[in-house]
């Protein structure tokens, strides 16, 4: 018997193709494009329409014939399935991809240090972009969005801990209730606080009057996902701790949660994604304001996504130029928050 | 002479005192007249078994005839099921576990539990398995080394994971994780040791090492232990229950007795076809 030291460069049969399939394959693959961009320039067709009625049938009857020829039958549902997917994917992330392109190329535009951390005090929509900034609107929604999840996470998970960890009476209503305001569209929640608070006269239009509306949508999100989230985590662990003579509430605390922490930890930035681009909420039940306000119980609050509202409805360039790079800003908070939640929520066991 | 009289008697007295004191230690554990529901579906009917202060007893059965339910009740993991139902009594040291004023997570502190499938927290190390039985009971000690050694050397693993305790329980075998398993249990030092199938995803090694560790607890422990291996009931028990259930019927006991005499020359002979793989 010989015996392999070094692993192989081709250590992988299962890969292995012979020649005549990599050429159908190759064919399969490439053909389809050729002809769908040759009619496209002979009949001079739109690109969506050579894409969806011309390249997606061709691909998929080439993929097929090419199944056909090298696994029989059988393989013509695996070629479909394929192309579906690969075409989906692709088609998606160039939707994303354009959407982030023209975020960023024309956020940066925008971009400066001052546009970071001066605020909007004497700036008019077109006043030129080396004055003035959303400085006060990054403050504006973190403090808004802050709020919000200070009180949705303890509340949000403790609705699931209700739901899957006691035998409460009111489960199924509270699970009902839920399920449906998770359906709610956010008009819907600021039009209900502006209703309650502002239009009765009781409060002003301030910050945590947006907060609370936002709390409206980010409470059910939380709560349904943290449930789910909670189901999964396998019921012999809840025995093996009860087992132990652990009362619900430690078992609950030192094997439950960090057992689910990961999935919770989902849940709840699932929940802030869901409030942090919210803007109509926002605009019935905060005043934009120009100046910074770091009190959200007095005076006018702006956010970044109202930023974005007042000056793309302002309609000079420069105006839409500033909601460029707001929303390149808010992308980046967005992308930052969401980092640091990843980072802090997956340290491994026996790593302190 | 009177005093000599007086003196037999009291002796007579002390002697049956006595009497009476030994029999109340030699069956610390006791369950009468057991039955279990399901929703409205009976499962188990009228189990009273007795078992011996560090003994090992042995339930054995076919699949479905309620061993599991019943081992369950002893330690109250079976209130935990919806739509459990119970009635008749666990005596623990002469209480019975089902008094009103009884705290269900006591019971379990002294009755410790070994399932089916290793159930390791996969989110503690190795070393905080061993201690996680304090931790969720509030309870601490003077040396955690100590006793973390202590316990996974009586669970036999100590050899294999004395260099690696801060490493994450899930790294184990699935034999390991079973023999920490039992480790977890032992920490809280309880008097009565329950083991569902501890074997039954275990591989012949591992088997054999839980065998013997179950048969040096049994020094200090009463062991009650479910299994469908009728070589290892006979391996580790001192006394054997046998569980039958017909279709659609609760289960019972049909035999229960020394477990040499239970194999060797059954009364029954159900139990005889059981024990001899006739059925089941």
């Amino acid at each position: 018997m010989t015996q392999i030291a070094v692993r192989p460069t081709n250590a992988t049969p299962w890969k292995n193709r012979n020649r005549k399939n990599v050429a159908l394959i190759a064919i399969a693959s490439v053909a389809p494009s050729l002809i769908a961009v040759i009619v496209r320039f002979l009949l001079e067709l739109p690109g969506a329409v050579t894409l969806l009625l011309i390249f997606l049938p061709l691909q998929l009857l080439f993929s097929a014939l090419a199944a056909l020829i090298l696994r029989g039958k059988r393989g013509i549902a695996d070629a479909f399935l394929n192309v579906g997917v690969i075409f989906s994917t692709v088609a998606i992330s160039i939707l994303l991809g354009s959407v982030l392109f023209s975020v960023i190329s024309w956020g940066l535009k925008a971009l400066s240090p001052h546009f970071l951390y001066q605020n909007s005090v004497y700036i008019t929509p077109t006043t030129s972009l080396e004055y003035g900034g959303v400085g006060h609107a990054i403050l504006g929604s973190l403090i808004v969005v802050g709020l919000v999840t200070l009180a949705t996470v303890p509340i949000g998970i403790g609705v699931a801990v209700y739901l899957t960890e006691t035998d409460g009476r009111f489960r199924g209503p509270v699970r009902f209730f839920s399920q449906a305001m998770s359906g709610l569209p956010s008009v819907v929640a600021g039009l209900f606080i502006y209703t309650v608070f502002i239009a009765s006269g009781l409060v002003k239009p301030v910050g945590w009057l947006g907060a609370a509306s936002l709390l409206l949508l980010m409470l059910p999100t939380i709560a349904r996902m943290s449930e789910e989230v909670l189901k999964l985590v396998p019921g012999e662990l809840r025995a093996a701790a009860l087992a132990l003579g652990a009362p619900r509430r430690r078992a609950f605390f030192q094997v439950i949660l960090p057992a689910a922490k990961t999935g919770l930890i989902t849940a709840v930035l699932l929940g802030l994604a869901r409030v942090f681009g919210e803007t109509a909420p926002l605009i019935l039940t905060t005043n934009i304001s120009n100046e910074t306000n770091i009190n959200p119980t007095s005076d006018g609050m702006t956010t970044l996504t109202t930023y974005i509202y007042s000056f793309l409805g302002a309609g000079y360039d420069t105006s839409r130029q500033r909601a460029w790079g707001a929303a390149l800003v808010l992308l980046v908070v967005i992308g930052i928050l969401f980092t640091l939640a990843r980072i802090f929520g997956s340290r491994e066991v026996g790593k302190k | 002479m009177t005093t000599t009289i007086e003196g037999s008697m009291e002796m007579t007295t002390q002697v049956e005192t006595k009497r009476l004191r030994t029999l109340d230690e030699q069956y610390h554990l006791e369950a009468r007249d057991i039955n279990v529901w399901f929703k409205e579906r009976h499962v188990l009917s009228d189990v009273s078994l007795k078992f011996p202060t560090n003994s090992v007893t042995a339930l054995i059965g076919p699949s479905g005839c309620g061993k599991s339910s019943f081992i369950r009740t002893l330690n109250r993991m079976h209130e935990l099921i919806p739509g459990a139902g119970l009635a008749g009594e666990i005596y623990l040291d002469g209480k019975n576990i089902y008094d009103a004023d009884i705290d269900p997570v006591s019971v379990r502190l002294k009755i410790g539990m070994v399932f089916q499938k290793p159930n390791p927290f996969p989110t503690m190390t190795i070393k905080g398995n061993v201690l996680a039985g304090l931790r969720l009971s509030n309870r601490r000690t003077r040396d955690e080394n100590e006793l973390v050694e202590k316990c996974l050397t009586r669970a036999s693993i100590w050899n294999e994971v004395k260099d690696r305790l801060d490493a994450p329980a899930g790294s184990l075998s699935g034999g390991q994780q079973q023999r920490l398993c039992i480790a977890r249990s032992l920490a809280l030092a309880p008097d009565v040791l329950l083991m569902d199938e501890p074997c039954s995803a275990l591989d012949p090694g591992s088997t054999r090492r839980i065998e013997e560790t179950i048969r040096e607890l049994s020094s200090d422990m009463t062991v009650v232990i479910v299994t469908h291996n009728m070589q290892q009931a006979q391996r580790v028990s001192d006394q054997t229950a046998f569980f039958l259930a017909e279709e659609n019927q609760p289960g019972y006991v049909v035999e229960f007795g020394n477990t040499e005499a239970l194999f060797s020359s059954p009364n029954d002979p159900r139990t005889e076809d059981y024990v001899n793989g006739r059925f089941g």
